[in-house]
């Protein structure tokens, strides 16, 4: 039979776990936030959703969250790619497209944000 | 081994594992399979909230489209869209118990058979629970 050929380490698997548990522990108090501030926004949808990104706590909470969420998200959807595509370079190609997708939308979220914080 | 087989072995792609078909389901691979497909779910519904805020933001005034018609596809759309904002809760709170379960893990804790049976159970039961109470909260608020 052919030889199994083995991997070779890219060095940076610990890393990759370390930063995904950091930014798992800095989501849960993050999530508690979201959860809370969505039930503010349902309790009045018309009156507090324009203004709510005006108070800093809530433009620098979701600033925060769309961030590391993302970053986890995106380390997460890493490994779920490394364990279920099987070819090398569609892997990479999946990788950097979730990368590309991930800070896309990071910039772009947390500029409407900004705007939004800036303009109430 | 003939030469037959040699050439059918490499030919044929590896065995994929588990055997979906006649695999025997146990709470810890339920609680794994779960974990990842509820994180899949999540990153997409942030990825087309983080896109919604940033429509929101750059759409000429506030959106503010009334619709009164009580035709059927609204009704169905608004259904479609209620079950999808259960999904999403539930997914959030199931990753987020589970996700404690793995750091508990992470530092050597709850690895005992027993404990992580019951601590794989009390995820599924806290996120259910949780999400079953934020329903009703939103409800009894008149928030939807």
């Amino acid at each position: 039979m052919k030889k199994i050929e083995i991997a070779p380490s890219t060095k940076n698997g610990f890393h990759h776990w370390l930063v995904q548990r950091i930014s798992a522990v800095a989501l849960i108090p993050l999530i508690i936030w979201l959860v809370l501030s969505l039930i503010e926004i349902a309790l009045d949808p018309e009156g507090y959703l324009p203004v709510f990104f005006a108070y800093p706590l809530n433009a620098f909470m979701s600033i925060l969250f769309f961030s590391v969420s993302l970053y986890h998200g995106s380390l997460g959807m890493r490994v779920i790619i490394e364990d279920y595509v099987t070819n090398k370079s569609k892997v990479h190609f999946y990788i950097m497209l979730v990368n590309f997708v991930s800070i896309t939308t990071a910039t772009a979220v947390i500029l409407a944000i900004l705007k939004l914080h800036l303009i109430n | 081994m003939s030469n037959n087989t040699k050439n059918k072995l490499s030919k044929t792609t590896l065995p994929t594992s588990p055997h979906l078909q006649i695999y025997r389901w146990n709470i810890s691979s339920i609680t794994s399979i779960m974990h990842r497909l509820t994180g899949v779910a999540l990153y997409f519904s942030i990825l087309i909230i983080a896109w919604f805020i940033v429509y929101y933001t750059y759409s000429f005034g506030p959106i503010s489209e009334k619709e009164n018609c009580e035709c059927l596809m609204t009704e169905i759309l608004k259904t479609l869209f209620f079950g999808a904002i259960i999904a999403i809760v539930f997914s959030l709170y199931y990753h987020f118990c589970n996700g404690i379960r793995h750091l508990f893990w992470d530092i050597g804790k709850g690895f005992e058979l027993k404990t992580a049976k019951i601590t794989g159970y009390l995820s599924i039961i806290f996120a259910t629970l949780l999400t079953i109470a934020t329903i009703i909260t939103t409800l009894y608020l008149k928030l939807f």
